[in-house]
């Protein structure tokens, strides 16, 4: 009986489909515009972040090391670093690498290291951290280890940095909790425009004595296929529109860091998908169980 | 079949629409509705089909008392009634026997009983022939019989019929009304609510007047 029911609700969908052709029509490209523009933004910030990302995994902590420093206490001191918790990637500079690199730095002018005597620039250790935000907690904590002459991280420019990445991601946040709030009242109201021209179907069969569950049901199905192809619809047009997109931006800026894997995009493409068919199936049930009070 | 108590009805904008309704309708019995425009005659009958409840008084229907019935079962309370309306409310998408076989399949007829009942209450109304077609490609007079068939395609004990006639020329008013006695003949309590004075004073059936929301007047063989 309920596979019977099914499939008499799946064929009643259909034929719904059917004979308003154009009005699903018009449902479908609707949604569809509203999921692209909801994709679109997701792409953005996901970019976005993965800028921001990439400029804070520039921060790094310079430790500079006392004079006399042996190898015993330079062994100790890399113990000491690795057992910290967050740190990504210990670089020992040698005094030697040190003066190296300020000659080279300094190019043609690097004759006013011959006036120097002895190298007086000391060892150092580069440290990335993982997680940005601990960089001055690990810093701290390097401070207090032996032979550590004095530790830098640019504090100042950190901080700024950080604050800005983190506004910038709470402000994206938004705008995209906004922006998906938005669509959801948009696609149940189109979806509302089309469940409102069948309210006299509806109206009928509530009052031969159909349950409310054998009304909703063809409605459920039929909204969930306008949210489904129409999410399928706007993440293919997405995925190429990306992918053609990313060639033109990467042509014009080559160093920027853009999501390139299509498995990454993946999750978004789901989330696309996943919010247009949950919007089609509840916008149609809420907007039904309005019209089946007669 | 149908007793009130007491029955009041008044609308959000205070208006009263029945008032103090006392009624007893017998199994299998013909009765006309009568009254000016704004009587309540609408209102009496949709508390029967349990389209609303009553502000104050007891409705029972067949044994159940509509003002408790939770709303999970009006569906099974309405499998009893049929409703045809003045304004037909047919589906005009569907043909005519899509019309009937929809209302069937929604209280959960097999296909066998569908194609079955179809026919039957199809050849009732005389529309047997036009089955395949569209309702718009009906005349008035065909479109009332097709709502006629698909009230009684269920065979329920009460017809209610919101002025079914309102529309019609007097011939096929006259038609109608035939068709709603042979379907009384057969068991099933009618109410029909009318301003047709011609079919009623004919009809020579029962007559409950309404106005202003009081039944003023309730006549065996009564008049218009």
């Amino acid at each position: 009986m309920i596979f019977e029911n099914m499939r008499f609700y799946f064929r009643e969908a259909l034929l719904s489909f059917r004979r308003s052709a154009l009005m699903s029509m018009a449902t479908i490209l609707s949604i569809t515009t509203i999921l692209l523009i909801v994709g679109i933004f997701i792409l953005i910030s996901v970019n976005l972040n993965l800028f921001l990302e990439n400029l804070e995994s520039q921060l790094e902590i310079i430790v500079y090391l006392e004079e006399n420093i042996s190898t015993t206490e330079l062994n100790t001191l890399t113990e000491n670093f690795n057992s910290i918790n967050g740190i990504k990637e210990v670089n020992f500079v040698s005094k030697e690498e040190a003066y190296q690199r300020l000659s080279k730095d300094l190019g043609e002018q690097k004759d006013i290291l011959s006036a120097i005597e002895k190298n007086p620039l000391p060892a150092s250790f580069e440290i990335r951290i993982k997680e940005p935000k601990m960089i001055e907690q690990i810093a701290n904590q390097i401070t207090k280890f032996i032979k550590v002459e004095e530790v830098e991280y640019g504090q100042e420019t950190a901080e700024k940095l950080l604050n800005f990445t983190y506004i910038f991601r709470r402000a994206g946040m938004l705008v995209l909790v906004l922006l998906v709030f938005a669509s959801i009242l948009i696609i149940s109201n189109i979806i509302k425009i089309t469940v409102y021209a069948r309210r006299n179907e509806i109206e009928i069969m509530s009052l031969v004595g159909a349950t409310s569950w054998f009304v909703k049901w063809p409605f459920i199905i039929e909204g969930f296929l306008q949210g489904f192809i129409s999410s399928v619809l706007s993440t293919i047009i997405l995925y190429n529109f990306y992918f053609f997109a990313i060639n033109i931006v990467h042509q014009a800026i080559p160093f920027l860091p853009l999501v390139v894997d299509s498995v990454d995009l993946l999750p978004i493409g789901l989330a696309i998908v996943l919010l247009g068919s949950l919007v089609g199936i509840l916008g149609s049930m809420f907007s039904v169980g309005k019209y089946l009070n007669v | 079949m149908i007793r009130m108590f007491h029955v009041y009805k008044n609308y959000p904008n205070k208006i009263q629409a029945l008032r103090d309704i006392n009624i007893h309708i017998k199994k299998g019995e013909f009765v006309f509705l009568v009254g000016p425009t704004g009587a309540g005659k609408t209102t009496f009958l949709k508390l029967i089909y349990r389209g609303i409840v009553p502000t104050k008084g007891q409705v029972i229907v067949d044994g159940i008392n509509i003002a408790r019935l939770k709303p999970g079962y009006i569906p099974y309370l309405r499998r009893n009634i049929g409703i045809v309306f003045q304004d037909f409310k047919l589906l005009y998408d569907r043909t005519v026997y899509e019309n009937i076989s929809f209302g069937l399949k929604a209280i959960g007829a097999t296909n066998f009983e569908i194609r079955q009942q179809v026919k039957k209450v199809l050849n009732l109304v005389g529309l047997e022939h036009k089955k395949k077609i569209k309702p718009h490609l009906l005349s008035g007079g065909e479109q009332q019989k097709l709502c006629i068939a698909r009230a009684i395609a269920n065979e329920p004990l009460i017809l209610l019929t919101d002025e079914p006639t309102g529309n019609l020329d007097p011939y096929t008013s006259w038609e109608i009304m035939k068709l709603l006695f042979h379907i009384n003949i057969r068991g099933t309590t009618i109410i029909m609510a009318s301003h047709d004075k011609l079919m009623i004073d004919k009809a020579k059936k029962r007559v409950v007047r309404v106005e202003r929301g009081r039944v003023i007047e309730d006549t065996q063989r009564g008049t218009y």
